[in-house]
């Protein structure tokens, strides 16, 4: 038994460092700063969650630590891109000129200001 | 042109580096193997954990061997922490007059409330942990300080109470000040350590007094980054703040 576990983490520690070079490519290679930071998101978090997993996979002592560090990247990683990228939209940051639509203009024409709850 | 002087310069770093490193057989140990009695690192390595049971010599040496440096590290970051603060510390009720910026999207106000405590606990575990675990005081105290930089960029209506930062930061100072006093009166030396009942090596409560100090830094470092985050955050700039409303 534990040696497949053993085998299914290596497999899921190949397949996150496939998406973090995926995620590394699309921030070299996509041309606008909405292209790469969803290529940098994406790929990386789907990365670095499989790479943790497949850590605590090959380590059963670390599955506990590495699950919790999974659920944290899930929340954090796409939160810090959305604060980013909204940023960069309020400030007026230019699209890719061949970028056809902009669907977040549309919406918050029709979506009332956001408040503040605290 | 310009890439042919990268090259250049690449190629001349490269050459000094070689030039500075080739003498040294690579992987070759510097330090001196633990078995050898003479050198520093043996002496560190053989008699940290009979000397303080800390398994994490790294703290060992930050708190115990060299802790009157750590103390001065903290002092430190207080200075600069107090200078901050003398320089762009304002009234709050002075510049509450306008908002220089939108408030943050929904999502990133609930998820900051999720996430808040969670890093809070990452880096008392990371403080508590510093006697056997890599990591300490500075490193927690500083992931402390970013999960309050969340709730600082995600509410802008959020505060700390500065009074309650110089309690806290003042508390844990005198508390580091006062072990190294206590170790000074029983021990004969500043931050004596071994007034304090050592405990099992590899267990939370080792070390004697060495995971004191290192929460009471944590909780310093946590409240002076805080304290300065706070301060960066609630000054306001009036040439960034008319960049943004044109």
């Amino acid at each position: 038994m534990m040696p497949y576990l053993a085998y299914f983490g290596q497999f899921l520690i190949l397949f996150g460092s496939v998406f973090l070079f995926l995620g590394a490519l699309g921030i070299f290679r996509m041309p606008d700063f909405y292209n790469r930071l969803q290529a940098g998101t994406k790929a990386s978090t789907l990365g670095v969650m499989s790479l943790i997993l497949g850590v605590g996979f090959v380590e059963p002592e670390w599955l506990v630590k590495s699950i919790i560090l999974v659920v944290f990247i899930g929340i954090a990683s796409p939160l810090s891109s959305h604060a980013l990228g909204r940023s960069a939209y309020k400030n007026n940051i230019k699209p890719f000129m061949k970028t056809k639509m902009d669907a977040y203009e549309e919406v918050s024409q029709i979506l009332p200001e956001e408040e503040e709850k605290v | 042109m310009k890439r042919f002087l990268v090259i250049f310069l690449m190629l001349a770093l490269g050459f000094y580096l070689i030039q500075a490193l080739h003498f040294v057989p690579f992987g070759a140990n510097r330090m001196g193997a633990p078995a050898d009695k003479k050198t520093v690192a043996a002496f560190y390595l053989n008699e940290t954990v009979p000397q303080t049971a800390v398994a994490n010599v790294v703290t060992a040496i930050v708190v115990n061997y060299r802790g009157f440096d750590t103390l001065g590290e903290v002092t430190v970051l207080f200075l600069a922490t107090t200078g901050l603060a003398s320089i762009l510390y304002k009234r709050r009720d002075e510049e509450e007059t306008e908002r220089v910026s939108k408030p943050s999207s929904t999502i990133l106000q609930t998820g900051a409330k999720v996430l808040f405590p969670l890093v809070v606990i990452l880096g008392v575990y990371v403080f508590v942990h510093g006697h056997l675990t890599p990591g300490g005081g500075f490193q927690g105290g500083a992931i402390i300080a970013t999960g309050f930089l969340l709730m600082l960029i995600a509410y802008q209506k959020y505060h700390l109470s500065h009074s309650m930062l110089t309690w806290v930061e003042s508390l844990a100072g005198i508390l580091f000040v006062s072990i190294g006093l206590w170790g000074l009166i029983t021990g004969g030396t500043f931050l004596e350590n071994s007034w304090f009942p050592k405990g099992t090596l590899n267990s939370l409560i080792s070390g004697g007094a060495i995971p004191i100090i290192y929460i009471a830094v944590g909780f310093k470092v946590a409240a002076e980054l805080t304290g300065v985050l706070d301060i960066l955050l609630s000054t306001k700039d009036d040439k960034s703040a008319s960049n943004i409303q044109q």
